[in-house]
């Protein structure tokens, strides 16, 4: 770092030879944390040197031994359990549609599934594995899970040292980066998350990684555009988009990024600084195009290549649109759909409930339940199975050519619907439908009436997106059925009417005709108008090659849909759990049990390691509430120096674990525990400051790269002190105690007696499996 | 922000206290002058014909007064009712329907249904309108204490009087315009409160006694402020009794409040002690007096509601039994064999344990087994010894039919149903609706000469709360409600037990399933081998014992007090609340509202409507008034960020602090309804719409500040015209006026507004050919669609 010390763009300043000079009187934070150089270059006595700065090789030490710690925990065991546990049935299902290349539809980004993919490519797997449900047995069927498992262990493992890094970097003696870490490292949830094939390992890697380097971006923000100021913003946009990538909950880190952001423009901005507004607006562009485009790229290029993998029509299709089915090979879609022309005879489907339009002989009873009276028509219902009568005709409106594509059906157009089996047309009119008052009717009448009401038999065909003059296809064009005079949509939804209509579904006219449960398609072209082959007519095969889609709009489509199924998501589940219970660890998850061991894996956390950390976070809100209270009846109790730690150092780690969690109280959504160890990592953060603070208060100083001609500080080394070495350490023995009590509920193995298991259930709500029955005696 | 320092300087070191009128102005009701307040009658009674205007016309049930007219109509008749919304405006308009002589016949059961001669709607809507009118002057009041001119104020209580949408709502029986005007006068007041807050402190000495004490005149802790402030809690607590969003008014009144304590914190001239007295004068005012209100609400709506009806349902039974006609006798407190028992579901209102003669259509085609709600002879069951699997009774079993014993935890027991003789049974047979895997189907087994087979065996297990981890075994169990007995063995009422099948280990069970017709639609029970615990507990709740002597100790209901009965109906509220998850064909979401992007349909009888739609030209206006303020605010910010002193102006700071207030207050009643997943309407942003119009004469009043006062007025009267042009365009929806089908056409600026033109006629004078549409036109706003 401190050879890197060249000289970034600086504008001269009118009145000033260098800015953080003259605005240190003003600014605190320049001048309290501008040294003069980095402490470790430091080899020559400083006047002020009030200590030498901890050893480098110490640093490295600690972090190293803490790592391979890290490794060993968290592949001990790796191959136990060869069964599969919890939503490794979706994640190794979708590793196994990558392998296959075979599309699938799933609320998550691509890029810990595409990474999850690749390691078992890697590996060798074959994908012919269904990951059909927990308990299914890997060695039977020959699926080398225990390097598809490596990966995210590996990703769990690196997110310790990367959160000694963090705290290395922001100044804290080796003492508290161990304590940080260890937090980490000791924790049976992330332990029992991140060795196996999940996404979290990944997720919070990789945000681990992006607060890592938005602490080292930070730390060189006097050598402003320089390539190492420059690297480290793209560093942290690229990771903050693998964040988002593995999971849409890295958008809450993109939110503790982004305030940092703000925060730290904010303060550019200050007149005080004396940045004349092209240097802010610079600044400005410059975060924009780090933070912002580099992040969207790197995205969207997730995506590309998960388009890319996945060419082959799979299990996803019918989520997407027509249009993108169409560009998957071997679809349905693509073999089957036909222009349709009129006088073909046809089946109508409605995508939602996927019943036909059907109609028979029977009429509506004269009179409903309610007093209501019908018009006796003949009913028109909604029927799941094959049948004659679910055959229609399209009737034209208008005078067509003998032959060719102007006997196509079009956009826009005007239909008559012949029901084929009782020669009647399809027609709605001012009268309520059997159970819902408010919506129209809907019968047929016959020939000769018809012509009184022609008008009533009108239908106007409403394809969903589409444009003027564009034809009908069956299955390829979703469309609503619009009556011509009163504006309502041929509508069906999954109520059966009583016996006198076979309990099959109601149809009826739905007032709202833009009504989005309204969709309809045509399911196949039962009989052809001019007899001819439905290939031939159309132009031979040669059409039937894979459609292209433009990448933008297959991205679009897919990101709109993943955001309603996410809200959609709102289903119970038993361990599904508020976020209140997360930081007290109230209840965990079970995610697998083998009954003749008596093994179970239980996520839950290491309980001394988080109720220290929600001590940490109470205690900072309680100095910075104390603080500010103070302050504002003109006291000061904290020096500014450590008050300027605690807000800017501790504030982001705090504002990080707020992002992680708070968020999770306005979804509706199912949650689950492991939604909090994101949120867990930022808290063993500000365990780890907290501690700092309590135990002396100094850090190794100064903790940013000085810029050019900035005034020299005096290096400070920390002074923790060996009281908190023996807290730090004394602190460890029930930790990892604890950590090792609950292990085998981590690790599933070994099995547990039943006093063994109810000696583990320490809060009565966790819900663990084989629990002793008390004894009665 | 730096603002308030600035203020402080300004106003020559007053005391650094909210403000929101200039240091000069005298802000009481004394600066209105007799000219203005002329005007200010002219307007309300202009507001009294816009609002009275035919307000019996039309003479049937229009959309939410089938809710509201039959609240009313159940206060009268004294029938208990549960409703989503706290009881102030319901009783307010029971009130008025009482006075001119309801007496509650009349069922509002439908939208469109003619109103019968001796119902008084037009009273009941006279209330809303009436409350409607007075938001006028409010709105007028409002402006002038927070420091706007005169014409401001007519600018702002003209918009409010000609706004479509709140002329609509307040002529028919619906709740949002008291609402309103509990909001106008919470925050009158507390604008009030605020202008004599700031002031300095006077003080006159005390004439009767010699001690050296002094009486304020002005200022804090003047009576004038106290009464102010206690005004304003009062007024509070009005709102929130209207209905739940009224917390939003309080909301903005809190963050203005913490506003004004942080400020006076920051002055170290204010001693602690004073400003602990100023924080619990603020807290016993906005705090404790709303509460008090709110709850005492609640007392007059228990009074009133004594007799049993249909809201019962959603209530415990502890509940139920306060309620005349649910009254129960006292029953035996010992459960022994040989009893004949009554068993409650605890978790659901479902009801008795309960069998007839009639058998399941599928399944085993045994007898029905269901849960129902109402007293009945087949809820009747007899507890019996097990007996031998050979089917005599053992020893054992056949003493405790002639020995009292009593049934205890671990007791494997039988019951009979007393009316069909058959036992309580459970096989490995899957129930007709809850057909999973770890469901057994529940029945009435058995016949003449047949004493049963194993698997109507159960064992009680009482539940951990009261009896223990061991189901009471030990005798460690604490039992229910101070009765330790009851946690050690069966207690009519206060033990709750589980009913475990001795054979396939799973529980009694019911949940809120109901059976179909062929049931009665009463409520499934099962024997659930994955029981939730609560589904699975029950309760006796009658029991009668021939063994039991005369003397024995009997129970009943500990009925819950009021306190008790309050926060029970909350809970229901709350989740009732929020279970209207159902979309409405008129629903709306927040970010359809400030663009006034689709109305509701209220209305719609022989070519007339009523729709719901807002002054399209006020509701744009005033949106657009709040982007500036955000827009202005924001580059202000900016500028004193690089150095620019516009806080220095002191007319910044005032309409700053003035427009900011309003601002909040439309942001505070506007952006919690992002956070709510139930169904919203367009009406639930009124409240949030008077403050926009509020902030749409402030902003008027800042951008005309420099003008002279005969300019002003002029602008005023443009846009007043505009206002009242575009009013009368819209007019025929609010009061569902005859219109053709061209007026209606040319009404329809945005394709979303969906009032139905194709049931107008051609030409107004033809109207009356009867075509009555047979379709029921709207849906009031608990109808699920």
């Amino acid at each position: 770092m401190s050879g890197a010390r060249r000289r970034g763009i600086r504008l001269p300043q009118p009145d000033s030879p260098g800015n953080a000079n003259s605005a240190g009187s003003v600014t605190p934070d320049v001048a309290l944390d501008s040294g003069d150089d980095d402490p470790r270059s430091v080899t020559r006595p400083h006047p002020n040197n009030s200590g030498t700065p901890e050893p480098e090789y110490l640093h490295n030490a600690a972090c190293v031994a803490i790592t391979v710690i890290a490794f060993a925990l968290r592949f001990y065991k790796i191959n136990h359990p060869d069964q599969v546990v919890f939503d490794e049935v979706h994640f190794g299902k979708f590793a196994a549609y990558y392998i296959l290349r075979e599309y699938y539809f799933d609320v998550h980004p691509p890029f810990a599934k595409l990474l999850l993919g690749l390691a078992g490519w890697f590996v060798g797997f074959d994908g012919h594995f269904d990951f059909e449900a927990i308990g299914d047995s890997y060695a039977l069927h020959h699926v080398p899970y225990v390097g598809m498992r490596a990966m995210p262990a590996v990703f769990g493992s690196l997110t310790v040292p990367i959160v000694y890094q963090i705290m290395k970097e922001c100044g804290f003696p080796i003492v508290v980066c161990t304590f940080s870490a260890a937090l980490v490292c000791f924790d049976n949830a992330h332990i029992a998350q991140t060795r196996l094939i999940l996404l979290d390992a990944a997720l919070i890697f990789f945000m681990a990684l992006a607060l890592y380097s938005y602490v080292r971006f930070r730390k060189v923000r006097y050598l402003e555009f320089s390539t190492q100021w420059w690297g480290w913003m793209c560093a942290t946009g690229v990771f903050l988009a693998c964040t988002l990538g593995c999971k849409m909950v890295g958008l809450f880190t993109f939110f503790t990024v982004g305030t940092a952001v703000l925060v730290d423009m904010w303060d550019v901005l200050d007149i005080r600084k004396r940045y004349p507004m092209d240097l802010v607006m610079r600044h400005f562009f410059a975060r924009a195009l780090g933070l912002i485009v580099v992040p969207f790229v790197v995205y969207s290029s997730f995506f590309w290549i998960h388009f890319k993998v996945l060419s082959h029509s799979g299990t996803g299709d019918h989520f997407m649109t027509p249009k993108f089915q169409e560009s998957l090979s071997g679809n349905e879609l693509l073999m089957k759909s036909h222009e349709i022309r009129y006088y073909d005879t046809v089946t109508f489907k409605h995508k939602d409930t996927k019943v036909y339009l059907h109609s028979h002989k029977e009429q509506y009873p004269l009179k409903y339940p309610d007093g209501r009276i019908s018009s006796q028509g003949q009913q028109v219902t909604g029927y799941p199975h094959e049948d004659l009568n679910n055959q229609w005709q399209i009737i034209p409106t208008k005078a067509l050519p003998e032959t060719g594509r102007g006997r196509v059906v079009r956009h826009e157009d005007a239909i008559q619907l012949l029901h084929i089996s009782t020669q009647s047309y399809l027609l709605t009119h001012d009268v309520a439908s059997p159970t819902m008052p408010t919506n129209q009717e809907v019968t047929t009448i016959s020939k000769e009436d018809m012509r009184n009401r022609y008008n009533e038999t009108l239908w106007n065909v409403n394809i969903i997106g589409g444009h003027n003059g564009q034809a009908w296809k069956s299955k390829a064009s979703h469309f609503r059925l619009v009556h011509m005079p009163t504006k309502v949509s041929l509508w069906t939804h999954a109520k059966a009417l009583p016996d006198w209509a076979f309990k099959q579904q109601e149809v009826n006219g739905n007032k709202n005709s833009e009504e989005r449960t309204a969709t309809w398609f045509v399911d196949d072209i039962v009989i052809a108008a001019e007899d001819a082959d439905l290939l031939t007519r159309e132009g031979g095969p040669e059409q039937k090659a894979v459609k292209k889609m433009n990448f933008f709009r297959k991205y679009a489509e897919l990101q709109i849909l993943a955001l309603q199924h996410n809200a959609g998501l709102t289903a119970s589940h038993p361990y599904a759990s508020g976020p209140i219970n997360w930081p007290f660890l109230l209840s965990g998850i079970s995610f697998w049990t083998k009954n003749d061991t008596r093994q179970q894996i239980y996520l839950i956390g290491n309980l001394v390691g988080w109720w220290t950390c929600v001590v940490a976070l109470s205690v900072f809100v309680g100095i910075i509430g104390a603080d500010l209270l103070a302050r504002r009846r003109g006291v000061e109790p904290i020096p500014e120096f450590v008050r300027n730690r605690l807000w800017n150092s501790t504030g982001f780690f705090f504002i990080g674990w707020a992002f992680h969690y708070f968020p999770f109280f306005l979804m509706s959504r199912q949650l689950f525990l492991h939604h909090y160890l994101p949120a867990h990592l930022c808290s063993a953060l500000v365990a780890g400051s907290v501690f700092n603070f309590i135990a002396g208060e100094s850090i190794n100083y100064p903790v940013s790269t000085p810029g050019p001609g900035m005034r020299r500080m005096p290096t400070a080394r920390s002074d923790v002190g060996t009281k908190a070495l023996v807290a730090a350490g004394l602190y460890m023995i029930p930790f990892i105690a604890m950590f090792i009590f609950m292990a085998p509920l981590t690790y599933g193995t070994p099995g547990l007696t039943g006093d063994q298991v109810n000696r583990r259930r320490i809060l009565s709500s966790w819900t663990l499996h084989f629990a002793g029955k008390a004894t009665t005696s | 922000m730096g603002a308030d320092e600035k203020l402080d300087a300004v106003r020559g070191g007053a005391p650094a206290t909210r403000t929101f009128a200039t240091p000069t102005s005298r802000g009481t009701l004394g600066k209105i002058g007799s000219g203005e307040f002329k005007v200010l009658i002219a307007v309300v009674l202009v507001a009294c014909a816009v609002r009275l205007f035919r307000l019996g016309k039309p003479n049937s049930v229009v959309f939410d007064e089938v809710h509201f007219g039959k609240f009313a109509a159940k206060y009268i008749r004294t029938r208990y009712y549960v409703d989503v919304h706290p009881p102030l405006a319901k009783l307010l308009l029971t009130l008025a329907s009482f006075v001119w002589g309801f007496d509650g016949s009349f069922e509002f059961k439908d939208i469109g249904a003619v109103y019968p001669p001796n119902v008084p709607y037009v009273p009941m809507r006279f209330l809303p309108a009436i409350l409607g009118v007075a938001l006028v002057p409010i709105t007028h009041l409002t402006l002038r204490e927070i420091g706007c001119g005169a014409s401001t104020a007519l600018l702002g209580s003209v918009l409010v009087l000609f706004e479509n949408g709140l002329v609509t709502q307040s002529r028919h029986i619906l709740l949002d315009s008291p609402l309103l005007f509990f909001t106008g006068l919470s925050t009158l007041f507390w604008v009030m409160f605020c202008n004599e807050d700031r002031k300095p402190v006077t003080k006159i000495p005390d004439a009767h006694t010699t001690r050296a004490s002094h009486t304020i005149t002005s200022g804090p802790f003047s009576r004038i402020w106290w009464t102010y402030l206690a005004l304003t809690g009062l007024a509070l607590g009005a709102v929130v009794s209207c209905k739940w969003v009224g917390l939003f008014t309080i909301a903005t009144v809190g963050c203005s409040t913490i506003k004004q304590l942080w400020t006076l914190l920051g002055d170290t001239r204010v001693s602690p002690t004073l400003w602990i007295r100023h924080f619990f004068a603020r807290a016993v005012c906005l705090i404790l007096i709303p509460l008090m209100f709110y709850m005492s609400m609640f007392k007059i709506h228990f009074a009133i509601l004594r007799n049993s009806g249909d809201g019962d349902a959603f209530m415990s039974s502890e509940f139920q039994h306060t309620l005349d006609g649910k009254e129960m006798r006292d029953t035996y407190a010992d459960v022994a064999f040989n009893s004949v028992v009554t068993i409650r579901h605890v978790n659901t209102q479902g009801g008795y344990l309960h069998s007839h003669t009639h058998n399941y259509p599928g399944g085993s085609k045994q007898q029905q087994v269901t849960l129902y709600p109402h007293i009945d002879s087949n809820n009747d069951w007899q507890i019996v010894p097990m007996l031998d699997p050979s089917g005599t009774q053992s020893p054992n079993a056949s003493l405790a039919m002639e020995k009292l014993t009593y049934v205890t935890p671990g007791s494997i027991i039988r019951l009979k149903h007393t009316r069909t003789g058959k036992h309580l049974h459970s096989h490995d047979v899957r129930p007709p609706v809850s057909e999973v895997d770890f469901q057994n189907e529940v029945s009435g087994y058995g016949f003449d000469g047949f004493d049963g087979d194993a698997n109507d065996n159960f064992i009680v297990e009482l539940d951990e709360e009261g009896g223990g981890d061991d189901g009471g075994r030990k005798g460690n169990g604490k039992g229910w409600g101070g009765d330790r007995e009851s946690g050690k063995r069966l207690r009519t009422l206060r033990t709750k037990f589980k009913l475990r099948h001795q054979l396939s280990g799973c529980y009694l069970f019911s949940h809120k399933v109901k059976l179909p017709d062929w049931a009665f639609e009463q409520q499934e029970v099962t024997c659930n081998k994955n029981a939730v615990r609560m589904n699975s507990l029950w309760f006796i709740e009658t029991n009668s014992n021939p063994l039991l002597p005369a003397d024995a100790p009997k129970v009943n209901y500990k009925l819950p007090g009021f306190f008790g009965k309050w926060w029970e109906l909350q809970k229901v509220m709350w989740q009732t609340n929020a279970g209207l998850t159902s979309r409405h064909a008129y629903d709306s979401r927040p970010w359809h509202w400030p663009t006034l992007r689709r109305g509701i349909n209220f209305w719609v009888k022989e070519h007339r409507h009523i729709y719901l739609i807002g002054n399209p030209f006020t509701w744009w206006m005033s949106t657009a008034s709040i982007a500036t303020y955000a827009v202005v605010r924001v580059l202000l910010i900016l500028r004193q960020k690089r150095g620019y002193k516009d806080f220095h102006h002191s007319a910044v700071v005032k309409y700053d602090q003035m427009i900011g207030f309003l601002v909040m207050g439309w942001g505070l009643h506007y952006f919690p309804f992002y956070l709510m997943g139930r169904q919203l309407f367009l009406h639930h942003y009124f409240p949030a719409l008077w403050y926009a119009i509020l902030t749409l004469a402030s902003v008027f009043d800042l951008v005309t500040s420099t003008l002279s006062p005969r300019r002003r007025i002029q602008i005023a009267a443009v846009i007043m015209a505009l206002a009242i042009w575009t009013y009368a365009h819209f007019s025929p929806l609010a009061y569902g006026n005859p219109w053709t089908k061209k007026h209606c056409r040319d009404a329809k600026w945005l394709s979303t507004w969906d009032f139905s033109c194709n049931d107008y006629l051609d030409d107004v004078r033809v109207s009356g050919s009867a075509q009555i549409p047979k379709l029921t036109c709207c849906y009031s706003t608990l109808d699920t669609s």
